[in-house]
């Protein structure tokens, strides 16, 4: 792929994925064929500032964790009153890492 | 989540959830709903949907099972996850099997179906505003 269509997307999506990601995202995608373009510019990524918000204000509840994708353990965190409060803080910190990861893993099958 | 990441957490959550059990049932204080751990509860004074389930599990334990469901019913479905979970663990890290994994996958599935994710939320809901009513 072209290298200038590559830097300009790792620069729009920079915040969406880990910092240590990038090097590896963007050396994957100049390999790439560009037809993947359109399939790789319309992957739905989730913006890790939103579920921090989405942490401090409904996290006692495990919604973070179940728009995350982990349905089960968001259930879990409901039913003990956010792990009795210490979950809840916990998750706090996690999870803007924890969107990182699930959108690195939801442009990976792109990627290879 | 991977298998042996997902058995260390819940038997850790067993454990955490097993102890507190064992301590609020050994400090009647509890019962009497002036030790709040909730921090939904700290911070609005509102109960949580999930908040009564300590001393609905302590009902469960004297056998008052109307008493229980009468405080909250989420207390029935604690009790069976710590009454289960550890023995099911217990059978899978011995057989090295991955039982759990799969029904904790398939329980996974099955809530992110529609009308099932959208009666639990209603179901959810209902009892957080009977909560509420209650004054837990």
């Amino acid at each position: 792929m072209d290298a200038q269509k590559v830097d300009m997307f790792i620069m729009t999506n920079s915040k969406y994925f880990e910092s240590y990601q990038l090097n590896s995202i963007r050396e994957r995608l100049i390999s790439l064929d560009d037809n993947r373009w359109v399939m790789i510019s319309t992957v739905q990524l989730k913006d890790p500032t939103i579920y921090l918000i989405i942490s401090i204000l409904v996290g006692h509840f495990g919604i973070d964790r179940m728009l995350n994708g982990e349905i089960g353990l968001g259930v879990l965190k409901l039913i003990t009153c956010g792990g009795m409060g210490i979950w809840t803080l916990v998750d706090w910190f996690l999870v803007m890492g924890l969107t990182r990861q699930k959108n690195m893993e939801k442009l990976q099958p792109f990627l290879y | 989540m991977t298998r042996n990441k997902l058995y260390v957490f819940l038997s850790a959550a067993c454990l955490a959830g097993s102890v507190w059990v064992a301590f609020a049932y050994r400090h009647t204080a509890i019962e009497k709903s002036d030790f709040i751990v909730c921090l939904f509860k700290r911070v609005t004074t509102l109960p949580c949907p999930s908040c009564g389930s300590t001393r609905s599990l302590l009902a469960i334990l004297k056998g008052d099972l109307f008493g229980a469901f009468m405080l909250n019913p989420m207390g029935f479905l604690l009790f069976a996850i710590l009454l289960v979970t550890p023995i099911w663990i217990l059978f899978d890290v011995i057989t090295k099997k991955s039982t759990l994994l799969v029904f904790f996958r398939k329980g996974e599935h099955f809530l992110s179906r529609k009308w099932v994710a959208y009666s639990a939320v209603v179901i959810v809901i209902l009892n957080w505003i009977w909560n509420i009513f209650k004054g837990i």
